[in-house]
């Protein structure tokens, strides 16, 4: 390539890169239900607060009329009254009946722009009998407005804003993915050819790939305290994740312990084949068919629901060119190394 | 079909040498079995014969993979030098590494034997087991979790063989990474027999592991004559 499209590629992944990073940060994620308090209901009138995340739901100016809250148990829906509406919560009043279909309370908020927010088991009554709701408790289902939120993220519980963490974790994986197949493909080369600079090519993407899969593994722990509460568990897919960064830290090792012998090259790039194979079973094969915590497994190949919203595809695509784009530049920065320290040595 | 059957026959070759060598030899083998059993015996004296069924599987692991280690990574030891470069013009590499990956299946099952009966012996079942649990999955997944470890380690002592200096201490660094995903599948199978677990929850494992050591001999059949070649 000559230099003003080299200049374009790289110009224009670092311009997506700022696009992402200003975008990701600034866009506002919807609003969600978080808790409700209390969450333990006796029967009888109770008070309860929903409290959200994310964009406010409602102006300070909000008129209660606009709003309806419902709480459901099993198909029945118990009806609500609104006695405060903030940003970020809403506090009803609710008269719990003796008998529910279940003790476990789901909570709808109905919201004049937000449109309609959910809580799973919100609240419990533990002294419920079984049995219909009575009918002066039950509600009509309210009536849903459409959601007039802008560009904004979707509210996934449990990530919540967290979901920002899905620009820089998942592309960085996808451009170690994608280097580590240079990486590959260049060692076949090698060994068919016998070719020195093939070999510089593999030991370039390895280490770029390298630098990657430690990105992904620190960015991929930060998130697993965010939403698993631990810094690392025992999974499938992490199992996996480490053991492919350990097995291409061993590709190093070994250049590392061949020195100047000159056959180096073949042997890394022996090595190299069998690496990836591993890191194809490793992260792509066996993480399917077994249990994981990590999105995207039971033998879905994509990221299921996340890659369903727009907006986050509108930041996420950019996002896996514009780490692809950074990572290849590094690589290529890397091969012009070692192909500079092969000619001052041989001088 | 010539070709098949002289690389057949190269490997029998190759395996009967090996294993003719160890007999003679002797010290070998016996290092092996002793490094296994002095290993057993400090486990059964740091286990002070009360182990759950958690830290009995990751004891014999360790052990396991350690005479592995010992058994296997010197594999390539005699062909260096004048030898290696006799054999590089009269041996036929996929007969040779097929000899090497039998001798070592061979020695891996004896090893087997060693460590699970010296474990049974001094350290005896795991403490606190309601039943017997399923001694015949125990044996199955040691032995699979072994063939699946030597498979992956003559790969990794024929990487190391090349390398001139240290290679016994780097064929352990690059081995370890290489055998994690297998020893992971091993010792959950290895607790689920101790542990009574339904087959149907543990069928995946020996299968996975099965399936990873045709992957990982095979790929050692296709790259070594890259290796071997010089």
């Amino acid at each position: 390539m000559n230099g003003a499209a080299n200049w374009i590629w790289k110009g224009g992944g670092i311009a997506l890169l700022a696009y992402v990073i200003l975008r990701g940060f600034s866009t506002p994620l919807q609003p969600g239900l978080v808790t409700a308090k209390p969450s333990a209901l006796e029967t009888g009138k109770q008070t309860v607060t929903l409290k959200a995340v994310g964009q406010p739901f409602a102006g300070s100016d909000a008129a209660l009329e606009d709003f309806s809250v419902v709480l459901r148990s099993r198909s029945q829906l118990l009806k609500t009254q609104i006695k405060a509406v903030q940003p970020h919560d809403i506090t009803v009043e609710v008269d719990v009946p003796n008998t529910l279909p279940s003790r476990a309370l789901d909570a709808y908020v109905f919201t004049p722009a937000s449109g309609t927010l959910f809580l799973g088991n919100a609240c419990f009554v533990e002294e419920a009998a079984k049995g219909d709701i009575p009918a002066g408790f039950q509600s009509e289902r309210p009536i849903e407005k459409p959601p007039q939120l802008g560009f904004s993220f979707p509210f996934q519980p449990n990530i919540m804003e967290s979901i920002r963490n899905l620009l820089w974790h998942v592309p960085m994986w996808f451009a170690m993915f994608f280097i580590m197949g240079l990486g590959f493909v260049a060692s076949l080369v090698q060994l068919r050819t016998g070719s020195i600079d093939w070999d510089f090519r593999a030991e370039a993407a390895v280490r770029t790939g390298i630098t990657f899969g430690l990105l992904g593994l620190a960015t991929g722990s930060l998130w697993a305290r965010w939403t698993w509460g631990a810094w690392w568990v025992s999974d499938p897919q992490l199992n996996g994740a480490l053991i492919t960064v350990l097995l291409y830290s061993g590709y190093l090792i070994l250049r590392a312990a061949m020195g100047e012998d000159d056959r180096v090259g073949r042997l890394a790039a022996v090595y190299n084949v069998f690496a990836f194979v591993m890191l194809v079973i490793l992260l792509m094969v066996l993480p399917r068919y077994t249990e994981s915590l990590h999105p995207g497994k039971d033998g879905n190949p994509g990221f299921n629901k996340y890659d369903l919203d727009n907006s986050l595809r509108a930041v996420f695509y950019p996002a896996v060119i514009g780490w692809g784009a950074l990572c290849y530049w590094m690589y290529t920065l890397r091969l012009r190394m070692n192909r500079v320290a092969h000619t001052l040595l041989s001088r | 079909m010539a070709q098949a059957r002289h690389t057949l026959s190269t490997a029998w070759t190759v395996a009967r040498l090996e294993w003719q060598l160890e007999w003679r030899q002797g010290h070998q083998l016996a290092a092996v079995g002793l490094f296994a059993i002095a290993s057993v015996y400090v486990a059964f004296q740091a286990a002070d014969q009360r182990t759950g069924a958690a830290a009995w599987t990751a004891m014999l692991w360790l052990v396991y993979l350690f005479s592995g280690f010992t058994a296997i990574g010197r594999l390539f030891d005699r062909e260096r030098g004048d030898v290696r470069r006799y054999l590089q013009w009269t041996t036929d590499p996929l007969g040779l590494i097929l000899g090497k990956l039998f001798h070592s299946v061979l020695t891996t099952t004896a090893l087997t034997a060693v460590v699970l009966g010296a474990f049974v012996l001094f350290l005896g079942w795991p403490q606190g087991m309601d039943g017997p649990g399923k001694p015949g999955i125990l044996v199955l997944g040691a032995w699979l979790g072994g063939f699946s470890m030597t498979t992956t380690l003559v790969f990794v002592s024929a990487v190391a063989s090349q390398v001139r200096s240290g290679s016994g201490a780097l064929g352990a660094v690059l081995g370890l990474p290489l055998l994690l995903p297998q020893l992971i599948l091993a010792t959950r199978l290895t607790r689920g027999a101790l542990m009574d677990t339904p087959w149907a929850m543990l069928v995946e494992f020996p299968l996975f592991l099965a399936a990873m050591s045709a992957g990982t001999a095979t790929l050692a059949c296709i790259l070594f004559p890259y290796i071997w070649r010089a």
